[in-house]
C-alpha cells in the first residue's frame, strides 16, 4: 500500500462505463457536470407488494429475459451465444466495459494477453440466474441444470468470463466485501503494479442492477421507499430514507508508468495509493463515528505521501442512508479537521443510486474523469442539509475547478472500509 | 398384447397435457419448426422414427451458423468436436435438451462414447424403444493400436481409431517421413494408391480384433490368423500428398469364418481418395487368454470419467469435486 521512492507510479490510462448516467465515459463525463441522474420509475418494482418503486438501471440493455438469447444489447456490441451462454447481466455489462477501456487505453491485443496483465473483478455474482438455477434443479431435476448455470451465477463470474473471453494471463481474482469490493480490487491492483508484479490491471466493478440484486435491501430498510426518481437518491439530505439501486460495470485499466511511457498515452491520472481499516462494530450498521473510514483516509493518504492540506475533492460513499451519511460526515470532521470547510465532499450517488460491488470502481471512474476534464461534481438533490452533516464543504452543483489531489471512500458490510488516493496527472 | 404396428417408445405417448406441448415448443423455440413438430409428434404417438429429426434439429440448433451446412448433407459420420465445432460444455446443452424432449436420461459413461452424429442416434433410438444401447465404439490411440495391432511401424497406417460393431473410423497424417515415398516419386512424394487400401485393410484388422466379432465360446480372433485375401471395385479419386489427413472409415459388409468383407473409403476432408466396394481378410480364432489387467480404452474428450449420476458440487456427495464432469474446473 506503501508509496515510497522508487516504487513504479501507477496510472488510470483507460476508463469503460456501462451505466445509470451513460454507456460511455463521454456520456457519463456529461451528467456529471450537468447533474443528470439515471433513476426512473422501475417497472418491475409495480407491484403494490413492493414498496420500492425507483432504481437506476442501465438503458439499452435488456438482460430480464430468463434465457439470455433474448437479451438485447446495443448494436456497437456483437456477442457470440458460445461467450453469451456464461454471463449474467453484469458480467455482460462488464465484458462490454472492458472492450470500451481496451479501445479507450489504445491497447493492442497483445497488451491484453500477456503475463504482465491481470485482471481483478468484484461482484455479487448473478443472485437472479441462481435463483432460477436452484429453481431448476428443484422442479427438473439435478441433470436438467444449464451446464454453465454456476460459471454465470456465482460471484466470481465475471473475472471467470472476462479472463478466460479476453485471454488475461497474469493475475486474476474476485474481491467480496460487498460495497467496498471493486474499491478493494482496484487498491489491490495498483499494489500488484506498485510491487512490480504485474505492469498492467484491469480493474472491474459489476452489478446485475435488478429485482434479484437491489429488493434484497429492502428487508434490511436500507432502500428508499420515496417514489418520485428526482428526490430519492439525496445523500446529505435531512429527508434522506435509504438508497437507490443500480447496476452496470465500470473498467479502469491501471498501468505502470514504464508502460505509460512506453506506450505514450496520456493516462487520466494517477494512483497514488490506498488504504483499508475495519469498523470492528456490526454486520450491517457503520460506526457511529465512522472510525474504521476515518482510519482508512489516514492510512491511504499516508501511503499516498498526501496531507489533507492537498485534498481538493472527496467523492463520498454517501448513500443516502440516514446512519451511513452521518458516520461518514464524523469521519471526515475528523480526518480533515481544519480542511473539512475547504475540501469538497460530494457523493455521485445522488445520481446512480448505489452500485454496491460496482461503486467502487464506477465512482474510481468518476474521479478519473474529473482530474482529467478539471471540474468538482456537484452533490444533487440537496434542498435542506441535514444539520449533521454541517461544516463540511459539500457544493449542490458542479464547480470546474480542476482538483489536484481525490479520494474516493467506500464501505461495505462488515465495517470494511477503503479509501483511494488519486492525483492529476 | 399384440405387437405395435410402430415402432412406439413404451416410456411416452400415453399422457401428453397440453402443458407438456408449450414447455415442449418453449424448450425448442430455436428450433427448426420441423424440429418442433417432431418433437410434438414424438411424444404424442411415441413413433421412434421422429426421433433423427429431432436430434438433427437439436444440434443444428447449437452449432455455429457457419457450421450448420455440413448438417444437411446427411453425413451420419459427422463428429461433433472435430466436425461441428462442439466442445463438451454445448455437448451438454444439447444432451440435457434431447433428454429433455426425448424423456431420458443419459448417464456420464454412455455420453462419453457419443462422437457422431450416428452414435447419438442410434443410441437415442435404442434408448426410446428401451432396447439396451449398442456397445460404444471403443477409441484406440497410436499406443492402444501399436500394443493390438500385428502390423506395427513403420507399416501402421493409422494414427488413431475408433471402433464400433457397424463400423470403424480412423486418421492417418502422411507426414512426408514415410520411406517409400522417397522413390514414389522421384521429387513427387505421393501415397500410393495400394498403401492407402493397405491402411483399409489395417482398419479391418483393429476392427476383427476389437472384440466386436461374435466367436465361439473361449475363443477370440488370433491377430496372427487375420491375412488380406482380396478387393473389388477400387477406385482412386484423388491424389494425396504429404500435410494430407486420410480420414479412413470402413463397414463389415459380411461376416463368416474364414471370411470377413468390409466397404471402405478414404478421404481427404470431404473429398474422395480412394474407394472400395469390398475388401476381404481372412481370419481364425485362437484360445482366450483371460487378461490379467484390463486396460480401459484411452479417454476420447473432454468428459471427464465421472461415472456416478453427476451430484459432484451439488449435494456434497463423497466424490471429489475435481472429477466433476466437463470442465474439471469445480
Amino acid at each position: 500500500m506503501g508509496h515510497s521512492s522508487g516504487m513504479p507510479k501507477v496510472f488510470i490510462t483507460g476508463l469503460g462505463f456501462i451505466t445509470s448516467i451513460g454507456n460511455d465515459a463521454t456520456t457519463v463525463g456529461d451528467s456529471l457536470r450537468a447533474l443528470r441522474h439515471g433513476i426512473v420509475r422501475y417497472p418491475p418494482f409495480d407491484h403494490p407488494s413492493v414498496p420500492v418503486k425507483v432504481a437506476a438501471p442501465v438503458r439499452e440493455f435488456q438482460t430480464e429475459a430468463e434465457d439470455c438469447e433474448d437479451w438485447t444489447l446495443p448494436a456497437r456490441y456483437r456477442v457470440r451465444r458460445e461467450v453469451l451462454r456464461s454471463l449474467g447481466p453484469g458480467s455482460l455489462y462488464a465484458h462490454c466495459a472492458l472492450l470500451q477501456a481496451i479501445e479507450d487505453a489504445r491497447l493492442t491485443d497483445a497488451d491484453v494477453s500477456n503475463d504482465g496483465t491481470g485482471l481483478y473483478a468484484a461482484s455479487a455474482g448473478s443472485p437472479g440466474i441462481l435463483t432460477r438455477h436452484v429453481t431448476r434443479m428443484h422442479e427438473q431435476g439435478v441433470m436438467r441444470c444449464p451446464p454453465l448455470g454456476i460459471v454465470a451465477s456465482i460471484a466470481g463470474t465475471v473475472q471467470f468470463n472476462l479472463v478466460a473471453h479476453f485471454k488475461i494471463k497474469g493475475a486474476s481474482t474476485g474481491f467480496s466485501s460487498a460495497c467496498a469490493s471493486s474499491s478493494h480490487a482496484a487498491g489491490f491492483a495498483h499494489d500488484e503494479i506498485a510491487l512490480g508484479r504485474q505492469h498492467r490491471m484491469f480493474v472491474i466493478g459489476a452489478e446485475d442492477g435488478n429485482v434479484e440484486t437491489i429488493l434484497p435491501f429492502a428487508g434490511m430498510r436500507a432502500l428508499s421507499l420515496n417514489p418520485d426518481p428526482d428526490t430519492a437518491s439525496r445523500p446529505f439530505d435531512v429527508a434522506r430514507d435509504g438508497f437507490v439501486g443500480t447496476g452496470g460495470a465500470t473498467v479502469l485499466v491501471l498501468e505502470s508508468e514504464a508502460e505509460v511511457r512506453r506506450r505514450g498515452v496520456t493516462p487520466y491520472c494517477e494512483l497514488l495509493g490506498w488504504g483499508q481499516a475495519s469498523d470492528g462494530h456490526n454486520v450491517a450498521i457503520s460506526h457511529p463515528e465512522g472510525a474504521g473510514l476515518a482510519h482508512a483516509m489516514r492510512r491511504a493518504l499516508q501511503a499516498s505521501g498526501r496531507t489533507t492540506a492537498e485534498v481538493d475533492h472527496i467523492n463520498a460513499h454517501a448513500t443516502s442512508t440516514p446512519i451511513g451519511d452521518i458516520s461518514e460526515c464524523r469521519a471526515l470532521h475528523a480526518v480533515l479537521g481544519a480542511e473539512a470547510a475547504r475540501v469538497a465532499v460530494s457523493s455521485t450517488k445522488a445520481l446512480t443510486g448505489h452500485g454496491l460491488s460496482l461503486a467502487g470502481a464506477m465512482e474510481t471512474g468518476f474521479c478519473a474523469l474529473a482530474l482529467r476534464d478539471g471540474f468538482i461534481p456537484g452533490s444533487a438533490h440537496i434542498h435542506q442539509l441535514d444539520p449533521a452533516c454541517a461544516g463540511l464543504n459539500i457544493p449542490r452543483v458542479t464547480r470546474p475547478t480542476a482538483p489536484r489531489v481525490v479520494l474516493n471512500n467506500s464501505s461495505g458490510f462488515g465495517g470494511a472500509n477503503v479509501c483511494l488516493v488519486l492525483q492529476r496527472a | 398384447m399384440p405387437e405395435p404396428a410402430l415402432p412406439v417408445a413404451p416410456s411416452v405417448g400415453k399422457t401428453f397435457p397440453p402443458e407438456a406441448e408449450a414447455a415442449i415448443r418453449d424448450s425448442l423455440k430455436r428450433c427448426s419448426s420441423s424440429t418442433i413438430e417432431a418433437a410434438v409428434g414424438y411424444r404424442r404417438d411415441g413413433d421412434t422414427r421422429h426421433l433423427p429429426a429431432i436430434i438433427i434439429g437439436i444440434v443444428e440448433r447449437f452449432v455455429e451458423p457457419d457450421l450448420r451446412a455440413r448438417l444437411g448433407t446427411g453425413d451420419d459420420d459427422l463428429r461433433f468436436v472435430e466436425d461441428l465445432g462442439i466442445d463438451s460444455l454445448t455437448m451438454m446443452e444439447i444432451v440435457i435438451l434431447v433428454e429433455e424432449v426425448a424423456q431420458l436420461q443419459i448417464p456420464n459413461d454412455d455420453l462419453r462414447n457419443l462422437r457422431t452424429l450416428s452414435d447419438v442416434k442410434t443410441y437415442i433410438d435404442c434408448r426410446a424403444r428401451g432396447l439396451p444401447p449398442p456397445k460404444p465404439s471403443k477409441f484406440f490411440a497410436i499406443e492402444d493400436l501399436v500394443a493390438l495391432m500385428p502390423v506395427q511401424p513403420p507399416f501402421l497406417f493409422l494414427n488413431e481409431a475408433s471402433v464400433s460393431a457397424a463400423s470403424a473410423s480412423g486418421k492417418y497424417k502422411i507426414t512426408g517421413q514415410e520411406f517409400f515415398l522417397q522413390g514414389h516419386f522421384k521429387d513427387n512424394p505421393v501415397m500410393p494408391a495400394s498403401i492407402m487400401l493397405e491402411a483399409l485393410g489395417q482398419l479391418g484388422v483393429l476392427h476383427l480384433l476389437a472384440g466386436h466379432v461374435v466367436a465361439e465360446p473361449g475363443k477370440v480372433v488370433g491377430s496372427g490368423t487375420i491375412f488380406f485375401t482380396g478387393c473389388e471395385g477400387v477406385r482412386a479419386h484423388r491424389v494425396c500428398k504429404p500435410g494430407d489427413v486420410l480420414t479412413l472409415s470402413i463397414k463389415p459388409k459380411r461376416m463368416k469364418l474364414p471370411l470377413a468383407t468390409f466397404e471402405g473409403s478414404v478421404r481427404v476432408g470431404q473429398e474422395k481418395a480412394v474407394m472400395a466396394e469390398e475388401i476381404t481378410l481372412t481370419y481364425g480364432y485362437v484360445e482366450a487368454v483371460v487378461p490379467v489387467v484390463a486396460l480401459p480404452p484411452a479417454e476420447t474428450n473432454g468428459v471427464g470419467p465421472n461415472g456416478a449420476n453427476g451430484l459432484n458440487g451439488v449435494n456434497g456427495s463423497a466424490h471429489d469435486p475435481h472429477d466433476a464432469p466437463v470442465t474439471g474446473r469445480v
